[in-house]
Formats: C-alpha cells, sequence, structure tokens
C-alpha cells in the first residue's frame, strides 16, 4: 500500500505510487544488501535532483517518464527550437509550438501534466554552463543526436570527478537512436568505459571525395554535394547556406537536379536533398520510446538501489524481429579523456605535419575535425587565431620528424573539445 | 552505399519530388524516410483496438498514435483510481480521478494527432467477448495487456478460428519483467528492408553485359579511361579470360581464387587504380554462383502454392511467377536494376547502369508472363516484388498459447532459453493465479508466494520437466511486484509493441516470431 511520505511535495496524493511503492517497499531476490526497503523514496522524490540534456525525441520521452517515476527536480538543457517535422515524435510539442524553445515548452508540458514536479530549463547549450552547474546534479541523462556535444559532457563529467569527494562522481546515462536502432549505456566517470573510450563503435559517415563530386558524379548524392558544397559558395559568395530555409533547400534542388539531367543522372529530389544536407537521420517514437525508457529505468534504479543498474552497454536493433545485446564495454587505457596514458602513434620517417593532420582526422577512434599541434617545447601547427596560424602554416610541408624526437610526444587540440590529446610519436 | 541509403532513396523519390513538401509530409518525414508512402498509407487505413487503458496500452497507443495510425478504439470500463493517476502520463493526475479511463485516455492521446480518430468504449471485455466476431473483426489487430487469463483464452481463440481474424498482440507485464506475442495467422513481406543486397550476377554475365565487355579494348584505353572502368566489367573481363585458360571453369581452390585476384592486380596499369583495387576485393563475387536465396527457394514449396486460384492472394500469385521463372536459364532470379556506386567515369557508369536496368526490365517482362492471366496485379506492386524478390518472408504464426502446450518445446527452453522461460512460466503463473483470487481491493496488492508461483509454474510444465534454474529469482520478482505497471517498463514496452505493429501494418520490415520476454533489473529482451 502506498503511503505518503513525510516532508514531499504537497502534490502528492494517496495511491499516488502505488505501482512504484511496490518495488520500493520490498527488496527482489537479486536486490543489493545496501537497499533500505521503504526509506528510498524521501532521497528519489525530495533530494535527487537530475538533469536532462536534450528536449527533443529522446528528451521528451525522459522527462515524461523522469517525472511519472517520482523525481521531483529535474532540469533541461536543449538549444533547440520546434520545427514541424518533430510532431511525429516529440510528443510534448504541438503544432502551436512550433518556432519555441524546446526546453521552456517541454518543461511547461511536464509540470502542467505532472503535479508536484519542478522542470527547469535552460534554452542555450551546454558549453555555456561550468563546473559549478554539473556539480549540483545527482545523475545526467543525454538524448543528444550530436557527438560532439556528447564528447563535451562526457569529458567535462570525467574531468569533475575528484577522489576525495564521492559526491562528484556523477552518473551518465546516455541513450541514442537512429531508424529502429538504438542503445543505452551507463557511465560512471573514471570507473566504467566512456563515451570517448567507444568512439570507434561509431559508423563511420558517408563522405563523398571532392573529385567525384566535381568530375565524375554517378549518384544524385553527387550533385547534391556538388551544388552545396561547390556551387554555393561559388555563386553566394560569402552569404552563409541555411539548411532549414526552403528557398536554400530548393535553390539546392534546383542546381542539383540539372547537374543531374546534364550527366542522365536519375533520382534528385527535394526530399533526397534535404536529406543529404541536413544528413538527416530517420527518426520514430517507438525507438525513442525504448531507449528513453531503458535509461531512464537505470537512473531509477541508480536512485533507489533497487535493484541492480546496466553494467554497461544495452544496444538494441529492431528491423528484423528484436534483437538487443547487453554486454560491458571494456575502459580503455589509452582513451584520451578516462585513461590516462598517452596514445602510441606509429608513423614512417617520411610523414610530413600534413599528413599527420590527415591521418588523424581519418582516424576512427579519435575523430576529430581541426586539429592543432604542439610539442611541450614548440608550436608545430595552430588552426587559430590567424596570425598563429600564419605564423605555423609552413610547418605543414615539414617532416615530423624532423620537428618531433622518437618517442616525442605531441599534444592534440581542437576547439570543438574539451579535452587534449596526447600522442606517442613512434617512427617505423 | 548501404542497404539503408538505397532505402531512403527510395522511400524520398516515392514523395513528391518537384516542390517543397507539404505540412503533412513536413510532419511524417522523418518516418517516411523509413516506410515510404506505402507504408503511412497502410498506417493510416488501420483501425486498432486496445483492451484496457493502462499505462502500457497508453504508452503503446502513443507511438501509433504519433507516426499516424488512422483509428483507435481503447475498449476499457475501469474509472480512474488515483494509482492510476499516478503513473499514466494520459490521464490529468487527480483531476481525472473517478472519470471514466478510457475516456480519458483517448481525449489526451487524441491531442498528440489531429489526424488520427479515437473512439472510447466502455463495455467491459466481458460484453466484447459476448458480441462475438462481427464487433471483433473490423479491426485490423487487437492489442490486450494484462487480460486475466480466463478472457484472454477466450479472445485469443474467436481470433484464432478465423483464418482472416484480425491478429492479436498479447502483453504482459509485472514490475522489471514483461513479455508480449503476436497471434498471427499468416504474414507475408515484400518489403523486408534487408541489408543483404540483391546479386549483379557477375559470375553469369547477362547478354548485353557480356558483349559490351568484350567490346571494350581495356589496353586501347587512355590512362584516365583505364581508372574508371567499373569493376563490374574488370571482373567479367578477367574471369572471361580467366576460363579461357580453366577449361571453362571459374577459380576453385583457395590458391586459383589467389591466383584469379592477381591477374585482376596485373591488369592494373598504375599501382593506384581504385577501380581494381575494387575488383580485387569484389573477386568474390565472380566465382560465387548466383543461385535462388535458399530461404527464397524454399518458399516455393508454400502449400499456399499448390492450391492456388483466383482469390489467392497477390503475393502467393507473384510467388508461383517467380518459381517459374526460376525454372528456367539462368535459374536466378529477376536481375536487380540498382547498381552500387563503384569508382568508374560518369559516362561508364550511367552506360553500365542502363544495361542492368534495360536488362531488369527485360526479365520483369519475362516474370510479368508467368502471373496467372486470372488476377490483376497492379504494376507497382509487381515492380516491388521483383525488387524485393531476393528477400521476400513469409511468417506462419502460431495461436497464442502454443507454446504452453507444446511439450518438446517448452523442455528444449528449459536448456536453451532457460532466463526467457523463467519470465514466460512466472507471468503466466501469475495470471493464472489472478484469475483464481478475488480481485483485491483498490489499493491493495494481490499477494503472490514464490511457493505458490513455482506450483503453478510447474503445473504448466509437462511431466517430469524441471523448471529453469532461473525461475525462484523470477518468481521473486514478480512476488515483489505482482501488480506493478511501472512507467518506465511501460514505456519501454510501449515502445517494443508499437514497433512490431507497424511492422505488422505496414507489412515493411520483420515482426518478431515467438515470445519476446524483457528483464529491465540486468536490462535484456530475449525471444523464446
Amino acid at each position: 500500500m502506498a503511503t505518503l511520505v513525510n516532508g514531499s511535495a504537497t502534490a502528492d496524493w494517496p495511491g499516488r505510487y502505488f505501482h512504484i511503492d511496490q518495488i520500493l517497499d520490498k527488496p527482489g531476490p537479486r536486490t543489493d544488501p545496501g537497499f533500505a526497503a521503504g526509506a528510498e523514496a524521501p532521497f528519489l522524490r525530495d533530494q535527487a535532483k537530475i538533469l536532462v540534456i536534450g528536449a527533443g525525441g529522446l528528451g521528451c520521452e525522459i522527462l515524461a517518464n523522469l517525472a511519472l517515476t517520482g523525481f521531483k527536480h529535474i532540469h533541461v538543457i536543449d538549444m533547440d527550437t520546434i520545427d514541424i517535422s518533430n510532431l511525429n515524435r516529440q510528443f510534448l510539442f504541438r503544432s502551436k509550438d512550433v518556432g519555441k524553445s524546446k526546453a521552456i515548452v517541454a518543461a511547461d508540458f511536464i509540470m502542467q501534466r505532472v503535479p508536484g514536479v519542478e522542470v527547469t530549463p535552460y534554452f542555450g547549450k551546454i558549453q555555456d554552463k561550468g563546473d559549478d552547474y554539473y556539480m549540483q546534479f545527482n545523475l545526467v541523462i543525454c538524448g543528444l543526436d550530436s557527438v560532439e556535444a556528447r564528447r563535451w559532457i562526457n569529458a567535462t563529467l570525467v574531468n569533475l570527478v575528484d577522489p576525495e569527494n564521492p559526491e562528484s562522481l556523477k552518473p551518465l546515462i546516455d541513450g541514442g537512436t537512429e531508424g529502429f536502432k538504438g542503445q543505452a549505456r551507463v557511465i560512471l566517470p573514471t570507473i566504467t568505459s566512456c563515451y570517448e573510450c567507444s568512439l570507434d563503435m561509431l559508423n563511420k559517415q558517408t563522405a563523398f571525395p571532392i573529385c567525384t563530386i566535381a568530375n565524375t558524379p554517378r549518384l544524385p548524392e553527387h550533385c547534391i554535394e556538388w551544388a552545396s558544397v561547390l556551387e554555393w559558395p561559388r555563386v553566394h559568395g560569402d552569404k552563409k547556406m541555411d539548411t532549414d530555409d526552403p528557398e536554400h533547400i530548393s535553390w539546392l534542388y534546383k542546381t542539383a537536379a540539372s547537374r543531374a539531367k546534364e550527366f542522365n543522372i536519375e533520382g534528385v529530389t527535394w526530399s533526397l536533398t534535404q536529406g543529404v544536407v541536413k544528413n538527416i537521420i530517420p527518426a520514430i517514437a517507438s525507438t525513442n520510446a525504448i531507449i528513453a525508457a531503458a535509461c531512464c529505468n537505470e537512473a531509477f534504479k541508480i536512485a533507489t538501489s533497487s535493484a541492480a543498474y546496466l553494467n554497461n552497454y544495452f544496444m538494441l536493433i529492431g528491423t528484423d524481429g528484436i534483437y538487443s545485446y547487453t554486454f560491458e564495454h571494456e575502459k580503455r587505457a589509452d582513451c584520451p579523456v578516462c585513461g590516462g596514458e598517452s596514445l602510441d602513434f606509429p608513423i614512417s620517417m617520411e610523414v610530413t605535419v600534413e599528413e599527420l593532420i590527415d591521418m588523424l582526422i581519418e582516424k576512427q577512434d579519435i575523430q576529430i575535425k581541426k586539429p592543432s599541434l604542439s610539442t611541450p617545447t614548440r608550436q608545430i601547427y595552430l588552426q587559430a587565431p590567424p596570425q598563429l596560424e600564419q605564423a605555423t602554416r609552413p610547418n605543414l610541408e615539414k617532416k615530423v620528424s624532423e620537428l618531433v624526437p622518437g618517442g616525442g610526444e605531441v599534444t592534440v587540440t581542437a576547439s570543438t573539445l574539451p579535452f587534449s590529446l596526447s600522442l606517442n610519436i613512434i617512427y617505423n | 552505399m548501404s542497404q539503408e541509403t538505397q532505402d531512403i532513396e527510395t522511400a524520398t523519390t516515392a514523395m513528391t519530388s518537384e516542390a517543397p513538401p507539404d505540412s503533412r509530409t513536413r510532419r511524417y518525414d522523418r518516418q517516411l524516410r523509413l516506410w515510404a508512402a506505402t507504408g503511412q498509407a497502410a498506417l493510416e487505413s488501420a483501425h486498432l483496438l486496445v483492451l484496457s487503458s493502462t499505462a502500457t496500452s497508453t504508452s503503446i497507443l502513443k507511438n501509433l498514435v504519433l507516426p499516424g495510425v488512422g483509428t483507435f478504439t481503447v475498449l476499457d470500463d475501469a474509472i480512474v483510481t488515483p494509482a492510476d493517476a499516478g503513473n499514466n502520463f494520459f490521464l490529468e493526475g487527480p483531476d481525472s480521478i473517478g472519470k471514466p479511463r478510457a475516456q480519458e485516455a483517448v481525449r489526451l492521446l487524441g491531442e498528440l494527432n489531429e489526424g488520427v480518430q479515437g473512439h472510447a468504449d466502455v463495455k467491459s471485455v466481458e460484453q466484447l467477448l459476448t458480441a462475438g466476431k462481427g464487433e471483433l473483426f473490423k479491426y485490423t489487430l487487437v492489442i490486450a495487456h494484462n487480460l486475466p487469463r480466463s478472457q484472454l483464452e477466450r479472445l485469443s481463440q474467436l481470433l484464432w478460428e478465423d483464418e482472416d481474424a484480425p491478429s492479436l498482440v498479447v502483453v504482459r507485464s509485472a514490475g522489471f519483467l514483461a513479455e508480449f506475442f503476436i497471434q498471427q495467422h499468416e504474414h507475408t513481406i515484400i518489403e523486408s528492408h534487408s541489408e543483404t543486397a540483391p546479386s549483379l550476377r557477375i559470375d553469369k554475365p547477362f547478354p548485353a553485359l557480356l558483349q559490351y565487355t568484350q567490346s571494350l579494348d581495356l589496353d586501347a584505353l587512355d590512362p584516365t579511361d583505364h581508372g574508371h572502368v567499373p569493376y563490374v566489367i574488370l571482373l567479367v573481363s578477367a574471369m572471361e579470360r580467366w576460363k579461357k585458360e580453366h577449361n571453362g571453369l571459374v577459380p576453385q581452390s583457395y590458391p586459383e581464387k589467389k591466383a584469379f585476384k592477381e591477374l585482376v592486380s596485373s591488369m592494373k596499369r598504375k599501382l593506384d587504380e581504385e577501380n581494381f583495387e575494387e575488383a580485387e576485393a569484389q573477386a568474390y563475387r565472380s566465382w560465387t554462383e548466383t543461385k535462388v536465396p535458399s530461404e527464397v527457394a524454399e518458399l516455393f514449396s508454400d502449400p499456399k502454392l499448390q492450391n492456388l486460384n483466383a482469390s489467392s492472394p497477390p503475393f502467393f500469385h507473384l510467388l508461383a511467377a517467380l518459381k517459374a521463372f526460376t525454372a528456367h536459364p539462368p535459374y536466378t532470379l529477376p536481375l536487380t536494376s540498382t547498381l552500387p556506386d563503384m569508382k568508374a567515369s560518369t559516362d561508364a557508369y550511367i552506360g553500365l547502369q542502363k544495361l542492368y536496368k534495360d536488362q531488369a526490365e527485360l526479365e520483369k517482362g519475362t516474370f510479368k508472363s508467368y502471373i496467372s492471366p486470372e488476377v490483376q496485379i497492379g504494376d507497382d506492386i509487381i515492380d516491388s516484388f521483383v525488387k524485393n524478390a531476393h528477400a521476400l518472408k513469409v511468417i506462419r504464426g502460431s495461436s497464442w498459447n502454443s507454446i504452453d502446450k507444446d511439450a518438446t518445446a517448452l523442455a528444449n527452453a528449459v536448456t536453451a532459453s532457460p532466463k526467457q522461460l523463467a519470465i514466460h512460466l512466472a507471468l503466466s503463473a501469475a495470471s493464472s493465479l489472478a484469475s483464481k483470487t478475488p480481485i483485491p481491493l483498490q489499493g491493495e496488492i494481490l499477494v503472490l508466494t514464490i511457493e505458490a508461483l513455482t506450483q503453478e509454474a510447474q503445473s504448466l510444465l509437462p511431466p517430469e520437466t524441471e523448471l529453469p534454474e532461473e525461475f525462484e529469482d523470477t518468481a521473486g520478482e514478480i512476488a515483489r511486484s505482482p501488480t506493478a505497471d511501472l512507467p518506465n517498463t511501460a514505456a519501454l514496452l510501449g515502445g517494443l509493441v508499437a514497433q512490431e505493429v507497424i511492422k505488422m501494418i505496414t507489412k515493411q520490415y520483420i515482426p518478431i516470431s515467438g515470445v519476446c520476454t524483457v528483464d529491465l533489473i540486468e536490462t535484456w529482451t530475449g525471444i523464446l
């Protein structure tokens, strides 16, 4: 029988937590002895403060689940506004909300639907917030579609860990979906494998070589890339392409279609054009529901000790039946974020700095866009500011072996990453 | 290029191609890239019946209303309790308490999508079952969550007796554990969205491809053109040379295969000709014989083909035509018209693509000539069938409780899938016990002991069969939370079940066969 917990929000009505209290009032056969039957609810309902990053496809689901399971202090961050194409799955939004902040509309909706829950929205970027902000939470759940944002929050939470202060370790629960596929995982910063440890598991994005786009187009996608990568800047100069502006997409479509016609290529459509230039990933409510529920279930188990939590990766493929795989992803000793060891990087004596940079960009387990390189004693190549870029540019043609001794350390940084990568250069 | 990308291309081609899409297409854009306009149309003409409006039921419906299912009916005679108002997002907290649960849920679900029709039916399941088939058969599919065992037995029987009855999805959950099953008669799939690409028939080049290859003098090409001959042509050409020197045989042994690759490599003019690198990597395609894939060949002995008549579904008429097609040289499926991307000049690639398209068109014509003249089948269905011929599926389901009556299957499962079986038995036992026990008063929890669950589960197994070792822990979880419809479990089931229902309705992708079991303590799913 559910009881009203002393001191919890006044909005609780008798019987409200009838379902959840069946779990909280008794241990199960596999529950950790640390679980205090009947006494976990006050932490969950009064104290626990949880941060949700992303109020999109996963975020909407996550907020609803957390609110129903009894979390009362929820914060949500999202920098996006609502688009009509969100409405097939982001169920806290309606047609009238198009153009408004996702975080604000989602927070209002949850507070209105689930009494007594306080949701604090922030309409902006995760990078706007510092360590003090992240320190206030007990748990962080991410429902993001950006690799870059995930790497940032992962590195930030790893850096936040102070071995002297157990409160500084914030479990990070991360979910992601694509079409009928998805994954959910639990990261205990510095203890388990982190997001950076598993970068090589990401699918490599299809990239079309520039020479194919310029000289030997074969697919409709090649014509679309030609329109967006080569023709747009040539015709419009500095004017920025806005992939959310239908007029810009229309221009790209027409330009791509006329090139396709010239080369007898079939299949350029308005929708394909939009899909290619925006890198649209198919997304549906059902997959998001599965993954968000898996994430929130872990948050609930961690916050209440009512059952063991996921160690540490759950992967789902729903195209052919339902296939899922639960496994422990191993921590990488040479992980640039949580490993501590520098990464051995064998190259030939002949490799130039420019070639090294290309190798870094290509490497699937590093995934860096515009790396800057330095050694403990000198700057090798810096992408910014312009004066330093100019000053270090001549090094691009030099061999790495002229600048770095064998076994020497090269520090790699990029503006998109909140950490630096340390390479141990080995000549072969 | 991956299969998924091809699918997206196909899907987007199906949309209005010229102009910016209308607002309806924009709303559904992210899902149309998965199941295209045809899948969407199927979804929009479906009418679902959902028995009860529990948290799990509304979670399932949410994921079907959002993508735009045509119509849904919730049948539920319950009045909203304080517990319902606490775990169901499609009730408005204390404001909904005391109101008919179906009406509240339908009203709030309806807000998700103006294009969807929702109906609340406050009848009881008893009344529905008494009304009989006429009432049930107007639905496309029926979903039932935590229905008492006695009612479920009658419902599943009503829907199993008739070949044309709607499919039934049976969902059960308690606390962190759950299972669901789809009772379906026959489910045929043309667009299975297989990851396997169809054969390019490099080993059996069609006349125009062979002719083109033979007419091409590789040595006479200028260096640029030489580096832009598509690998398909290179392989056909290399194999012609090889066969001349090897009594007309393709490479048989590993050393021969290696030698063939070396032959391809020796045809390079420069070290870094990418088209030749692709040819080496794809060399296996030239000695792997293109045959009818075994899964498709198995369909040719389908009983429906033996008794084909004018009223048989179009799928089986097409399957019969396919069988006839493959009985003639070159004993393969009709050629695909989809050429993957490969290193080539535009002209060489487009030229090759045209060869494939023309031949595919020709073979489709032959295929059509085998279709029984007594049936009328639309060209778009024929096109889709031929295009997906390499990955056709027929699922023949079973009735809901068939596994419980299959002593051999149960005995096998004890060793093969003990964890999954433990969940199935524990939930079945709980459901049987609940049917035998008086319904607890509002706010009181049904008491189920591990002993009672064990005894009941044992009685479901054939004599001499022991419960799996995992059963005790599983039963312990059920005893802990026998009637808990947890929001997270409900949401997860909501996603899984809705996804399978979408696959059933659109006849795209492949739905589960068997019982899908879910454990949210260890976080896994498994099929029994």
